[in-house]
C-alpha cells in the first residue's frame, strides 16, 4: 500500500517536527487519503486527550525547600578555601607538590574511590565496555553521563586503556576508566567538579591502595591502584599532560 | 552560585516533578526522586552548558529514577500508582458532559499510566512537556530515530486500547 511510506512522517507531521518539503508532499497525499487523513485525526484527538489528563501539580513548598537548599549549598565556596589552603602548603614547603587531602567530603569520597576499586576487582565488573581503543570507550559513555569524560590511552608508555564502566561516587554517576600496568589494576574515577579553580594534585594511600586526584576540565579524576607509588605518579603525570 | 541556580533550574521544579509523577506513578516517589535530582542538580550545575536547563533537569531525574529502580533491583517493586487526586472538571459543562469528561480523563490516564515506560516517557514528554524530539533524545540519551520509533509505537498502543474502551467518538 502507497501510504506505508507516509507512516513515519505522519507522526513528524502530528509533532510539528516535519521539514517543509516533505510537509507539501504530505498534504498533497493527505487531500486524497481518508485513511492517512483519520490516523492524523486520530493522533492529534489522541494528543488533546493526554493533555487533558489534569498536570500532576508538584506539591506545595517542593520549589521553596529546593530553593533553600540551593542557597545552603556552599560547596564552591568550601573548596576555593579548600584550594587557596592548598596553594599555602604547596608555597611554605616549596619543593613539595603534593598536598594531603583535608576536607571531610574529600574522605567521605575517598572511602567511595576506594570501595569501588575493590569492588570492581572482587566482583568480577571491571568492565561494561571492553576496548583497548578511546575512540570506542569515550563514546559509550555518551547518553549514560551528563558530562563527557576525557578518554585517554597510555599503551605507549606501558599503560594500556583496557575498557569502561559506569559507577558511583557520593551517589553520582562516575565514569570509570579501566587501565592496566602488569598485573596491576588501575581504575580511574571521573566526576563533574563545580570548583572554579583548579584542584591541586592529592596522593594518600588507603587500606593498601594508592591513590592520586587531580583536576582538569571541570572534572576531578580519581586514580587509584595497588601500583607501586613511582608507577602510579608516573602514570597520573601522563594523564595530567595536556 | 545559588542564585544563578534559582534562576535557570527552580522554574523546571514542576515540570520535572510531573515528569516524575509520570515515571514513579505515585506522589510519594516523585517527591523523592525530583528532591534526589535537585541535590544532584546543585552539584552538577557547572556542567550546564547550554541553556536547555529544562532537558538538563529532566535527565538527571531520569538518571535518579532509574538509579532507584536499579537498586531496588527491580521496576515489579515500584510502588502501585496512586489516584487519590480529583480531576478538576470543566465548570462550563452540564452536569452530564462533565462526568464523562472525567470518564475520559482517568481512561486515558490509566491506560497512558500502563504503557511501558519505554512508551509512556516519551509520550509525556512529547505529548505534555511539549519537548521537541531533539530535546527528548537528549533527556534519554538515545537516537532521535529511537524517540520517533517509540513515539510511534506508544501511539499505536495507547489507540489500541483507548478504541477498545471508548466509543469512537471521543477519539474524532
Amino acid at each position: 500500500m502507497m501510504c506505508a511510506r507516509f507512516n513515519r512522517d505522519l507522526e513528524s507531521y502530528v509533532d510539528h517536527e516535519l521539514d517543509a518539503d516533505a510537509v507539501v508532499t504530505l498534504e498533497t497525499h493527505l487531500a486524497q487519503c481518508p485513511t492517512c487523513r483519520a490516523r492524523v485525526a486520530e493522533r492529534e484527538a489522541l494528543g488533546r486527550l493526554i493533555r487533558s489528563t489534569a498536570y500532576h501539580s508538584a506539591p506545595l513548598g517542593l520549589r521553596a525547600s529546593i530553593a533553600a537548599r540551593a542557597a545552603r549549598s556552599t560547596a564552591p565556596r568550601r573548596l576555593m578555601l579548600w584550594a587557596a589552603a592548598a596553594a599555602l602548603v604547596v608555597s611554605v614547603g616549596g619543593a613539595v607538590t603534593m598536598v594531603r587531602f583535608a576536607d571531610a567530603r574529600d574522605a567521605a569520597i575517598v572511602g567511595d574511590v576506594v570501595d569501588g576499586h575493590v569492588r570492581s576487582l572482587m566482583a568480577d565488573h571491571l568492565f561494561d565496555v571492553r576496548s583497548t581503543d578511546q575512540h570506542t570507550v569515550k563514546p559509550w559513555f555518551l547518553g549514560k553521563l551528563d558530562f563527557a569524560p576525557p578518554v585517554v590511552d597510555l599503551a605507549a608508555i606501558g599503560f594500556p586503556l583496557v575498557g569502561g564502566r559506569l559507577d558511583y561516587l557520593a551517589g553520582r554517576p562516575a565514569a570509570a576508566l579501566v587501565y592496566q600496568r602488569q598485573q596491576h589494576t588501575i581504575n580511574v574515577f571521573v566526576v563533574p567538579n563545580d570548583a572554579a579553580a583548579a584542584l591541586p594534585v592529592g596522593n594518600r594511600s588507603v587500606r593498601g591502595f594508592h591513590l592520586r586526584r587531580w583536576s582538569r576540565g571541570g572534572m576531578t579524576l580519581w586514580a587509584v591502584s595497588d601500583l607501586n607509588d613511582t608507577e602510579l605518579t608516573a602514570f597520573a603525570r601522563a594523564l595530567q599532560e595536556p | 552560585m545559588a542564585r544563578v541556580f534559582a534562576e535557570t533550574v527552580l522554574p523546571h521544579v514542576d515540570a520535572a516533578f510531573r515528569y516524575a509523577r509520570w515515571l514513579t506513578r505515585n506522589d510519594a516517589d516523585a517527591e523523592d526522586v525530583v528532591q534526589d535530582a535537585c541535590v544532584r542538580a546543585i552539584r552538577f550545575f557547572g556542567s550546564l552548558r547550554d541553556d536547555d536547563a529544562r532537558a538538563w533537569l529532566f535527565a538527571i531525574v531520569r538518571n535518579t529514577w532509574y538509579t532507584r529502580v536499579s537498586r531496588r533491583d527491580t521496576a515489579a517493586t515500584e510502588a502501585p500508582p496512586n489516584h487519590a487526586r480529583a480531576e478538576p472538571a470543566d465548570g462550563a459543562l452540564d452536569p452530564e458532559a462533565r462526568l464523562l469528561q472525567q470518564h475520559t480523563v482517568v481512561r486515558v490516564r490509566t491506560a497512558l499510566e500502563q504503557l511501558p515506560l519505554d512508551f509512556r516517557e516519551v509520550m509525556v514528554l512529547r505529548e505534555i512537556e511539549g519537548l521537541a524530539y531533539k530535546e527528548i533524545a537528549a533527556v534519554i540519551g538515545a537516537p532521535i530515530g529511537t524517540v520517533m520509533s517509540r513515539l510511534a509505537r506508544g501511539r499505536e498502543r495507547l489507540l489500541a486500547v483507548l478504541k477498545a474502551e471508548m466509543s469512537m467518538e471521543a477519539l474524532s
